[in-house]
C-alpha cells in the first residue's frame, strides 16, 4: 500500500467520505418530507443543519492518532492538512446541495455552500484551539443559538453575528473558513492529552 | 566525531525549567539518559527528535543546524524517534504503521517494503507483522514502536524509554538490538532502568532539574556506587544516586558549569 493511500486510512477518510455520503442522504430524505415546494422557508432546518453534521464529520476526520510520530515528517505538513480540508469541503458543500435545489434565492443551494464553508470554518478553528474530538461542538452551539435568536437579527450586525440564517452573509462564512484553515493547515489538530 | 551538538540548550514547560543552558555532545554508542522524573530527559529528547523547539540555543544534528529548513528536512530523514507514547493507527497491522513512518521519512517506495520486514523482524515480530496493532500486547506494540524507529537505518536513533513494557527476555534481546545499532549510529536511550544502561551503554548522561549532573561510562559510574555508601541495590545504582547527590551537593552546580 503506498504512502498517500496510508495517509489517508490515518485519518479515516474512507469512513469520512461515507459519513458525508449518509449525511447528504439523510438531508434528501429530510428536504423530501418537509413539502417545501409550498413553503421554501421549510427548508431551513436542512440548510442549518445539515452543513452542521458536514462539517462535525469533516472536524472528526483532523484527528491524528499519532501526533507525536507525524510531527517527525520530512516534508511540511500544512500542504497535506489544508489539500485535505478544502477537499473534504469542497465534496461536502456538493453533497448537500440537491436537498435544497431550487429558490436560490431563500435558503436555496447558495445558502447551503455558504454554511457548509462557515462551519467547516470554525470546526477546524475548534480542532485547532479545542482538538479534532470537540471541535463539533463551538460551531453546534453557535448555529443552534442562531437558530433559535435570529429572529432578533437586525441591520448589519445582524447579517454578521446571525451569517448561518442571513440571505447575503457570505463575507462573514468565508472569512471563518479561511481563518479555520489557515489555522489547521499551519498548526493542524491540537493532540489530545496532557502534552500541547 | 559528535552527531548531535547542543550549545545552551533552553527549554521552558510554561513556568517551569525543563532544560537550563544545556551543553551536550554526542557521538557514535549507546548513550544511557538517566535522572529523576522531571529531570529534562523526555524534553531533550523531544528537541533532538525536532517535535519541540527550544527556547534558546542551538541543536546540531549530523552537522546541520536544525533550525533551518533545508537541513531540517535532510536531518529527520536519518533520524528515527521512539516517544514515550507514540499512538498508533487502530485500523493498521504492524506492517502498515511501520510503512506509514517509512513513508514520512520518505524513504524510496522500491525499499519499503524489505525495510519494513527487515525491522519487524529485527524486534522479534515477524510472526505478527500482518495483525493489526490494536490487537498486540503492551510489550508488542513497544516493539513495534522501536521498529518504526529504525525503518530508516537512522543515523541518529532517539528512544525514550523503550523498555517499558517489555518483559525479561525482551529486554535481553532488545539490549542486543541498542548494541548492534549503536555500532554505527548515535543512539541515545531515556530510560529509568539502570541495569540497561550498565549492559548496553558505551556512556551515561545524568540530567538533573535541566543540567547535566554527570558524565561518564557505566563502568566509571559503577564504580563510583562501589565507592559510595548510598542506597541502591546495585553498584550502579548506587553510583547514581551518588552522583546526583554530589550534583546537589552545595557549590556543585557551580562546579560543573
Amino acid at each position: 500500500m503506498t504512502g498517500p493511500l496510508l495517509y489517508a486510512r490515518s485519518r479515516a477518510l474512507p469512513a469520512t467520505l461515507a459519513a458525508l455520503v449518509g449525511t447528504a442522504a439523510f438531508a434528501l430524505w429530510a428536504a423530501g418530507r418537509l413539502d417545501a415546494y409550498l413553503d421554501p422557508d421549510r427548508r431551513v432546518p436542512i440548510v442549518a443543519l445539515t452543513p452542521l453534521l458536514a462539517s462535525a464529520v469533516i472536524g472528526a476526520s483532523l484527528y491524528s492518532a499519532s501526533d507525536e510520530l507525524d510531527r517527525t515528517a520530512v516534508r511540511p505538513w500544512w500542504p497535506r492538512r489544508l489539500a485535505q480540508l478544502t477537499a473534504l469541503t469542497a465534496l461536502a458543500a456538493l453533497l448537500v446541495v440537491p436537498a435544497v435545489l431550487g429558490h436560490a434565492d431563500t435558503f436555496g443551494p447558495p445558502a447551503v455552500i455558504r454554511n457548509t464553508l462557515g462551519c467547516t470554518g470554525v470546526t477546524a478553528t475548534a480542532a485547532v484551539l479545542l482538538g479534532a474530538r470537540l471541535s463539533w461542538l463551538p460551531a453546534f452551539a453557535y448555529v443552534s443559538a442562531v437558530y433559535l435568536g435570529s429572529s432578533a437579527a437586525r441591520g448589519r450586525a445582524g447579517t454578521v453575528w446571525a451569517w448561518p440564517m442571513q440571505p447575503g452573509a457570505w463575507a462573514v462564512a468565508l472569512a471563518a473558513f479561511a481563518v479555520g484553515a489557515a489555522l489547521y493547515a499551519a498548526r493542524g489538530a491540537r493532540p489530545d492529552g496532557p502534552r500541547v | 566525531m559528535s552527531s548531535i551538538r547542543v550549545t545552551g540548550l533552553r527549554v521552558r514547560h510554561r513556568k517551569t525549567l525543563a532544560l537550563d543552558s544545556l551543553d551536550l555532545e554526542l557521538g557514535t554508542g549507546v548513550h544511557g539518559l538517566l535522572g529523576p522524573n522531571g529531570a529534562g530527559k523526555t524534553s531533550l529528547i523531544r528537541v533532538l527528535a525536532t517535535v519541540a523547539r527550544p527556547d534558546a540555543g542551538r541543536v546540531e544534528l549530523l552537522g546541520a543546524d536544525t533550525a533551518g529548513h533545508r537541513g531540517l528536512a535532510g536531518v529527520r530523514r536519518r533520524l528515527g524517534y521512539l516517544p514515550q507514547e507514540f499512538g498508533y493507527y487502530p485500523g493498521f497491522t504492524v506492517r502498515e504503521f511501520v510503512a506509514y513512518v517509512a513513508w514520512l521519512k520518505e524513504m524510496p517506495a522500491a525499499d519499503v517494503p524489505a525495510a519494513v520486514e527487515r525491522a519487524v523482524a529485527r524486534v522479534g515480530l515477524a510472526d505478527r507483522i500482518d495483525a493489526k496493532v490494536r490487537t498486540l500486547s503492551g510489550g508488542m506494540v513497544r516493539r513495534v514502536g522501536i521498529a518504526q524507529a529504525i525503518v530508516n537505518d537512522p543515523a541518529v536513533l532517539l528512544l525514550d524509554e523503550p523498555t517499558a513494557g517489555l518483559d525479561p527476555e525482551q529486554r535481553v534481546e532488545f539490549r542486543e538490538l541498542l548494541r548492534a545499532l549503536g555500532a554505527s549510529a548515535t543512539v541515545v536511550v531515556s530510560t529509568h532502568l539502570v541495569e540497561d544502561v550498565a549492559a548496553a551503554c558505551t556512556e551515561v548522561t545524568l540530567l538533573d532539574a535541566g543540567r547535566v549532573a554527570y558524565r561518564g561510562t557505566p563502568e566509571a559510574l559503577t564504580r563510583l556506587g562501589e565507592a559510595s555508601d548510598g542506597p541502591g541495590d546495585h553498584p550502579i545504582e548506587r553510583g547514581y544516586t551518588a552522583a546526583l547527590r554530589a550534583h546537589r551537593a552545595p557549590g556543585a552546580r557551580e562546579a560543573v558549569r
